[in-house]
């Protein structure tokens, strides 16, 4: 019979049929442990890579290539380790790897993309083909594919159709494009050639497809809003208000062929010339793909940005308008501001009605006007709180994707339903201090300042120059280089001399218009909504400029006080082509957006970086090893640990870790025998560190901080799930899951003090990036003062020690097991770093002698 | 006081271009070349304190641009760069009066702080 069995399973071995045997827990822990040292490996690949490409190293693209061999390798690893431990059950997650590990390879040779469709619907456009649909589409498509927000219908012309108009025209040889610094009569002749251009068949034809089908997805005639969607817009660089844009659109062939033209040859106009030269680009090379999205019958229309711009408040701010978005974007009209708490939508509602003096509308037949708008709605809010309040949680929701915040277009039709049209990331001013109040250095100097805090700060700093009045955009290249450029208006126009004056001060304006994007990010002292500053000064008097949160002062002369050392411009590394060329790939590395697996999409094709595939695999390999150690390892000692506190753990038992009690499936903390685990439970069910009935309630006091930090974590946080440890006598691999934190704690302790080790790892969590840095802070600091060699990454934290006597490593893990417990509910309370540093001095009395609740430090 | 000159020598533009940028901020004069035979030649025109080079360049390489600036440019110190970090390359280039030697990547503070003291020489 034996042989029978032998000999069967021999014969299907052969024609490739193999028997599922059951793995043994030895086994299948050798291969859960493999996927975890890869997966640290391969983390620690990428905290570095975005430590050496983050502008403080020179570096160089051999770095960036050995670099990326080692993580694929230790990916390749991790991989192989996976789909031994769950038996092939996500053969999925292969497929995504392979797409993103493309997208990296191909940014690292500089390689474009494989051939794309030349027309694509929105729905269609998958991860990583920002390259093809350009910033501005592939920010849609992810909120509209993934996010589920109300983005209108539309196709894009991908950058290579573009390109093949280009070159099916011949325009690069008839117009002479070519070398580091064309001619301006160069790029005319490219936008003549451009408009009057001739479409390559197969381009008419794929464009008419997309046509037909929106019609029939609108069900019926409908118009288009044709804009640009350029390689980098709308990412590090926001090309805010660059390129044409052709609103109402009949959707039919000649008309979109025409706006198309017209997006396309806009590329090469003097203001996004001027931006890309700046950008690294020399002949205005940027690929360039036209979105054409149905338009909104928009009643309103505005901006949010999900953070103050200016960075003094934590408030959304929405600016809204009646009509289209037109008049507000380009800031032509005075919008309402509503400013609304970003924690709560619906707390502290602060609204300021705007003069809204003219709006854009759409004309039947196409196009759109510009008209005075009807006295009774100027006063009229164009928005009700609860419309509000809905557009700032859309906002959220944005900005939780992107993770940055970000500068939203938005409309809402006249059935009160809200679309997405835009998002970009939004970069508020950075805070540095403005030397001096005006009132001091008024004082200092005797100068009669000749504009006093006036208008908004769009971007803080100190200028002196002579100024220029610009009085119509034809002028701007009279602009000289240095000048302090005072407009009547504000205007994304200005943008092509933004790189070469000293500051811009407008009369009218708004935070939110295009202009005051680009001011931002070229880092300009800038002020809007001045008043009168063109009437207050002169072309060509000598001034010095200084602009705060409270608007802007112009003295006469040079005032070196004010001037200082703010004055300067930063460097910048973004500003550096190539540089941002190489850094852009750790987009496909870098980013974690899986993050809570009860709560996002946990499935391979969720995954869109490197690090999502590395927290995936992390969580399925942790509940690989649960569900077999809840199924089918009873017999080989898989138990449930029941602690005094809420950890919910697992046991796998690989030998004599723990004594088993006959016929029941969980043991008690005296029964566990594995050195480690006894060591680190002694240290989280020590009292005082989890909220429990016998700890006394002072108001004010440390504990009372802790209570109320505990039931916030209870109420939001997923309830302790994945929690496995797999046990020895001397061993002990935890991979614990508390709320949102993940933890592993890898150790060896035995008598051997060469073979001791810890690893200790300590990431996630739910709060906001300062409070996770701050718990981060607190862990660090304790770990160091306690001999461990610690290493502090972004969201991570890694701490080692190895070599250490038996005694010594159980009083660490005494220590580790604390801190475990004390981390859990700490996020909530520290306020500031100061606070980090205070609890981790507190906690380290704790373990010289007293118990935590003893001695406290205060939160005030 | 005159404005200090740093010449930058690497065969990939990023490096170039990132250190221009970083030591301008610093108030330093600096000029970048992708190849040894162009720098050497403005070397010969103008006066600079610090070459910071690459050491492996197609044509001549680091170790040659540094053997050229001891016996032609003597008042002028020398910083190479490597893609690895090379022991051989590093003792050849001490021996050879380099003033410092550092593996890519290179902290940017660390290089800043270097030619300060290059230029206090």
């Amino acid at each position: 019979m034996k042989n029978a069995t032998t000999w069967l399973r021999a014969g299907l071995e052969r024609i490739g049929i193999r028997a599922r045997r059951p793995v043994p827990p030895e086994e299948l822990f050798r291969r859960f442990r493999a996927v975890l040292e890869s997966n640290n490996r391969a983390l620690e690949i990428i905290t570095d890579m975005g430590d050496t490409l983050g502008g403080d190293y020179l570096f160089d693209i051999q770095y960036v290539r050995r670099s990326y061999q080692e993580l694929s390798a230790a990916f390749e690893l991790s991989f192989t380790g996976f789909d031994a431990l769950t038996e092939g059950k996500y053969r999925g997650l292969d497929a995504v790897y392979r797409s993103i590990d493309g997208s990296i390879r191909r940014a690292i040779d500089g390689a474009t993309p494989a051939q794309s469709e030349p027309v694509v619907l929105l729905e269609d456009i998958g991860d990583n083909a920002a390259a093809a649909v350009g910033g501005k589409s592939k920010n849609l498509a992810e909120l509209r594919n993934i996010v589920g927000m109300p983005v209108p219908d539309a196709f894009v012309i991908t950058a290579q159709a573009g390109e093949a108009y280009i070159r099916h025209n011949h325009v690069r040889e008839r117009s002479g494009l070519a070398g580091t610094s064309p001619a301006s009569s160069v790029y005319q002749e490219v936008q003549e050639l451009i408009l009057h251009g001739e479409f390559p068949p197969e381009l008419e034809r794929a464009i008419d497809i997309g046509i037909k089908k929106l019609k029939k997805r609108f069900r019926g005639d409908c118009y288009l809003a044709v804009r640009s969607s350029a390689g980098e817009e709308d990412g590090d660089f926001s090309f805010a208000g660059q390129f044409e844009t052709v609103l109402n659109v009949p959707a039919d062939a000649a008309a979109v062929g025409k706006a198309y033209r017209k997006v396309l040859a806009s590329l090469y106009a003097p203001g996004p010339v001027a931006y890309q030269r700046r950008l690294g680009y020399q002949a205005a090379d940027m690929p360039m793909a036209v979105i054409c999205m149905v338009m909104v019958d928009a009643a309103v229309s505005g901006v949010t940005y999900t953070r103050d711009p200016r960075g003094a408040s934590n408030s959304i701010v929405i600016n809204s308008a009646w009509g289209l978005g037109a008049t507000v974007v380009e800031g032509a009209v005075e919008p309402d501001q509503f400013r609304v708490d970003r924690d709560d939508p619906r707390k502290g509602l602060e609204q300021r009605i705007g003069a809204k003096a003219s709006l854009t509308v759409r004309m039947s037949g196409g196009g759109t006007a510009v008209l005075p708008s009807p006295m009774i709605s100027r006063g009229r809010s164009s928005l009700s709180p609860e419309q509000a309040v809905e557009i700032a949680g859309l906002a959220m929701k944005i900005e939780k994707h992107f993770q940055r915040p970000q500068d939203i277009e938005w409309a809402i039709d006249n059935g009160g339903n809200v679309f997405i049209l835009q998002s970009r990331a939004l970069k508020p001013a950075e805070q540095h201090p403005v030397p001096n109040s005006a009132e001091e250095a008024g004082h200092v100097t005797g100068r009669e300042p000749l504009v006093v805090k006036r208008g908004l700060q769009v971007y803080p700093g100190t200028a002196a120059g002579k100024v220029f009045i610009l009085r119509n955009l034809s002028d701007l290249d009279r602009v000289p280089p240095g000048a302090i450029l005072v407009a009547r208006h504000d205007s994304s126009q200005l943008v092509r001399v933004m790189a070469d004056v000293a500051a811009i001060i407008t009369d009218t304006g708004a935070l939110t218009s295009h202009m005051a994007s680009l001011c931002r990010e070229f880092h300009l002292p800038t002020a809007v909504n001045a008043g009168d500053a063109t009437r207050s000064l002169d072309t060509g008097q000598q001034v010095t400029v200084r602009v705060d949160e409270l608007g802007v002062d112009v003295y006469p002369g040079i005032v070196p006080e004010l001037l200082g050392a703010a004055g300067s411009r930063q460097a910048r590394m973004e500003e550096l082509a190539e540089y941002r060329k190489k850094r852009y790939l750790l987009r496909y590395i870098a980013p974690l957006n899986l993050v809570d697996p009860l709560r996002d999409e946990f499935v391979p094709k969720a995954c869109r970086t490197l690090h999502d595939i590395l927290r995936f695999i992390h969580e399925k390999a942790v509940t690989q090893l649960i569900d077999q150690a809840e199924k089918g390892w009873r017999s080989h000692g898989a138990v449930r640990l029941d602690l005094p506190v809420p950890a919910g753990i697992v046991l796998v038992d690989i030998g004599d870790g723990v004594v088993h009690s006959s016929g029941k499936d969980h043991v008690t903390h005296d029964q566990v025998t594995s050195l480690p685990l006894r060591a680190v439970i002694k240290g989280m069910v020590l009292p005082g560190l989890w909220k429990s009935d016998a700890v006394p309630l002072r108001v004010q006091d440390f504990m009372t901080s802790m209570l109320r930090a505990t039931d916030i974590v209870a109420d939001s946080a997923p309830r302790s799930t994945a929690s496995v440890a797999v046990v020895s006598r001397e061993y002990m691999n935890m991979n614990l899951k508390l709320g949102y934190h993940f933890i592993i704690l890898d150790c060896y302790c035995s008598d051997t003090v060469r073979n001791n080790h810890i690893y200790f790892r300590f990431a996630g969590g739910a709060t906001d990036l300062t409070k996770r840095s701050r718990r981060l802070l607190f862990v660090e600091s304790v770990l160091q003062e306690r001999g461990f060699l610690v290493r502090l990454k972004g969201d991570m934290l890694i701490a080692r020690l190895a070599g250490v006597s038996r005694e010594e490593m159980e009083s660490q893990l005494d220590v580790i097991g604390r801190l475990i417990s004390y981390t859990r509910q700490l996020d909530a309370v520290l306020q500031d770093d100061d606070m980090a540093v205070r609890h981790a001095e507190h906690f380290l009395e704790g373990i010289s002698g007293a118990r935590p609740e003893q001695a406290a430090p205060s939160n005030r | 006081m005159a404005q200090s000159r740093i010449m930058v020598i690497d065969d990939e533009k990023i490096v170039g271009d990132m250190a221009k940028m970083s030591l301008e901020q610093e108030g330093y004069a600096v000029e970048t070349f992708l190849s040894a035979e162009p720098a050497l030649k403005r070397l010969d025109e103008d006066r600079f304190d610090v070459v910071v080079t690459d050491y492996k360049m197609k044509g001549i390489d680091g170790m040659e641009v540094l053997r050229t600036v001891r016996s032609r440019h003597p008042g002028t110190q020398v910083i190479m760069i490597t893609a690895f970090a090379n022991l051989d390359a590093a003792i050849e280039a001490l021996r050879r009066d380099v003033h410092d030697f550092f593996p890519k990547p290179v902290k940017i503070k660390e290089l800043k702080a270097s030619i300060k003291r290059a230029l206090e020489k």
